[in-house]
């Protein structure tokens, strides 16, 4: 193990990541009939080279426990009744994240008897990450500025009330 | 002939089964029968089951009936339609345990039912598709070259194994081959994709294992796998590498290239070597997830899983569309078939594909171009299966009018072709040609069939490595631990996006 644990810490020191602006966000993923490449990505995310928990984001095991269900893929009449019982299944506030141009409803999707269409016809979507797939720095990216912008909105909510 | 005698002819003359179809009214299967692949037709109606004869073939049977509406009389087909149809297992203290379609962590969409006594899997149903899109449908009736990215889009980590399988089988129906320039491009792009493939799946198994120092090191390392991708092509995945009929990648100046796989290769060897002396993942491995290999053989195992049960078989053995010389399949320390095995393939085949890309990238590697192979009756048959220029004869637009080339020298798809064509109802429409692409993608040899009518894709089916192992994985589970499923599953590390389509 002290190779494998000595390369992890050259590529710790060499990657340099700014360790700031900690959220303390959970995601919970949801794959609605995606090709594995935004899934390979968002895993990505994990590896030391991006090491998304450093922002405060976490992938998590149970809807229940998530802030952010972040979905994949182009919605398939499948996996669309799944993915409203994992939305049901979130304590509110919540945010939905579309990942990906299948979610976002533009790209090589398939036949639309198979489809029910993009995310925004099933969910409302506040966190748009476009690309095909994207790579895991814009999902990073995107992730923390569409937090920020919602937290804007939550709070502007609250001062009216 | 019944549908049961020829496929039975063709086992006994030593064809190996690699997929089947339905096509509108007529019924297909392809053997892989001394270096090419052969195509049996059938009329739908006659149609009959043969799962007996092939288990590999009962997922195709299935998939045929259930959306192109196909009879296989005789044979049993459990109601998927019943609410929890589940196979009936009875007894004292089985319990059902199920698992997704959503899993607990960022895993692609598919359900387990297992049925287990106590920690004990006595059965486990491999339910998937919940992902079907449609794409080969969706794929119907477009331009030749617009349908690739039908077959790349069915799945991110085997883009380029399933594109390479699909401009194959364009261009085997088209009468064109790839000069030595597309078959060292083609090549380049398909060892690239294996090189991070494989990377992932030892740092999975690691995960599997609960080993973390292991699966985020090998985690970085295919990540600078992939900004290697990205750098010579512009795309981490390795899209839009692969062109029908037109040059593939093409890699200027190699040096820094080959210079980075050097190095990933040093790395991976170190971090391997750390793995083997690591008690708490291999006292793991030994004799968990047993495929013996008389069940690997019979449910059409392939890749490295078959590879670890003593499969010595490999579509790069056999790949003159391609640039792989005397490939020798990469073979386990001791071919016992279990998850100790799998991973050790994947380590001997992550050396070998290191090896091969420093030969690859030793020169400037240049896109390459396709050429007339004479096989399909020249460009006037091509004009005629493309629906352009003057209306050909139907024997030249199969290729019957002109002289064959070698089939063993070019590997066409298919050496049988006036045969199986000729017994295909839907074959004899003038101007539709079938062609075969068979590639060893990370995961196994995956076979893409287009039906060319016209210019346009008449039908597209591809059968991926993952598609052929995913009964071996239920297979192999049986009997183990309950709490072993990640490691055994992560031992194959199959897709469900290039199964379910």
């Amino acid at each position: 193990m002290y190779v494998l644990l000595r390369q992890l810490q050259a590529i710790r020191r060499a990657a340099g990541l700014r360790r700031d602006t900690p959220y303390s966000l959970a995601v919970r993923h949801v794959d609605a009939g995606s090709c594995n490449g935004c899934e390979h990505e968002l895993g990505a995310a994990s590896n030391p080279l991006y090491d998304l928990p450093r922002l405060g984001l976490d992938i998590v095991a149970s809807p229940r426990h998530a802030d952010i269900l972040l979905v994949t893929g182009p919605v398939t009449t499948r996996m669309a009744g799944p993915l409203r019982t994992a939305y049901d299944a979130m304590p509110e506030p919540r945010l939905v994240a579309a990942l990906g141009d299948c979610a976002l409803g533009c790209n090589v999707l398939g036949a639309a008897s198979e489809l029910i269409g993009a995310l925004e016809d099933v969910l409302p979507v506040d966190i748009r990450i476009p690309g095909c797939p994207p790579t895991p720095e814009q999902i990073a990216d995107h992730l923390v500025r569409g937090i920020a912008a919602a937290r804007g909105r939550v709070a502007a909510n609250s001062a009216r009330k | 002939m019944s549908w049961r005698d020829e496929v039975s002819a063709a086992l006994a003359g030593g064809a190996r089964f690699a997929g089947a179809w339905a096509s509108g009214d007529v019924w297909r299967a392809a053997f892989v029968d001394g270096d090419g692949v052969r195509v049996l037709s059938c009329p739908a109606a006659r149609a009959e089951s043969i799962v007996d004869l092939v288990p590999a073939a009962g997922w195709d049977e299935r998939e045929a009936h259930d959306l192109h509406g196909l009879a296989f009389p005789g044979r049993p087909l459990v109601d998927h339609t019943a609410p929890g149809w589940a196979t009936p297992v009875t007894g004292d203290g089985v319990h059902e345990v199920a698992v997704g379609p959503i899993h607990a962590g960022v895993i692609e969409s598919g359900h387990f039912r297992f049925h287990t006594v106590g920690d004990r899997v006595l059965v486990l149903d491999v339910r998937l598709f919940y992902k079907h899109r449609g794409l080969e449908a969706a794929a119907r009736g477009r331009d030749v070259a617009d349908g690739l990215a039908y077959a790349q889009r069915a799945c991110a980590a085997c883009a380029v194994a399933n594109s390479v399988a699909y401009a194959q089988a364009v261009e085997d129906a088209l009468g064109l081959a790839p000069d030595r320039d597309l078959r060292v491009a083609r090549t380049l792009a398909l060892e690239l994709e294996r090189l991070y493939n494989h990377l992932h799946d030892i740092g999975a198994l690691c995960a599997g294992v609960g080993f973390a120092a292991g699966t985020m090191a090998f985690a970085a390392l295919k990540e600078r796998a992939q900004r290697l991708n990205a750098r010579l092509c512009g795309h981490r995945f390795l899209f839009g590498t692969v062109r029908v009929g037109a040059g593939g990648l093409a890699v200027d100046e190699p040096a820094a290239a080959r210079a980075e796989v050097r190095a990933l290769r040093a790395e991976a060897a170190a971090g391997w070597r750390d793995l083997e002396f690591a008690t708490s993942v291999q006292a793991r491995l030994d004799g968990v997830g047993v495929l013996a290999p008389d069940d690997a053989v019979r449910l059409g195992a392939t890749g490295p899983a078959a590879r670890a049960s003593g499969v010595r078989s490999d579509a790069r053995s056999h790949a003159p569309r391609l640039w792989y010389g005397d490939f020798v399949p990469a073979r386990p320390r001791e071919e016992t078939g279990d998850v100790a095995a799998r991973l050790q393939v994947r380590a001997a085949e992550l050396e070998a594909t290191c090896e091969l890309l420093d030969e690859l990238l030793a020169a400037p590697v240049a896109a390459g171009r396709t050429r007339d192979d004479g096989s399909r009756g020249g460009a006037g048959a091509r004009d005629a299966v493309l629906g352009r220029g003057a209306p050909s004869t139907r024997d030249s637009a199969l290729g019957r009018g002109a002289p064959s080339a070698p089939d063993g020298a070019l590997g066409r798809g298919a050496p049988s072709r006036d045969s199986s064509l000729g017994r295909g109802a839907g074959a004899r429409d003038s101007g539709l040609a079938i062609g075969v692409g068979r590639v060893e993608s990370p995961r196994g040899a995956t076979l893409c069939a287009v039906e060319v009518a016209g210019g346009t894709v008449a039908r597209l089916r591809l059968r991926t490595a993952s598609y052929a192992n995913w009964p071996a994985v239920a297979h192999a589970a049986a009997g183990c631990l309950l709490p072993d499923f990640p490691l055994i599953n992560k031992s194959f590390e199959l897709c469900y996006a290039c199964v379910d389509r």
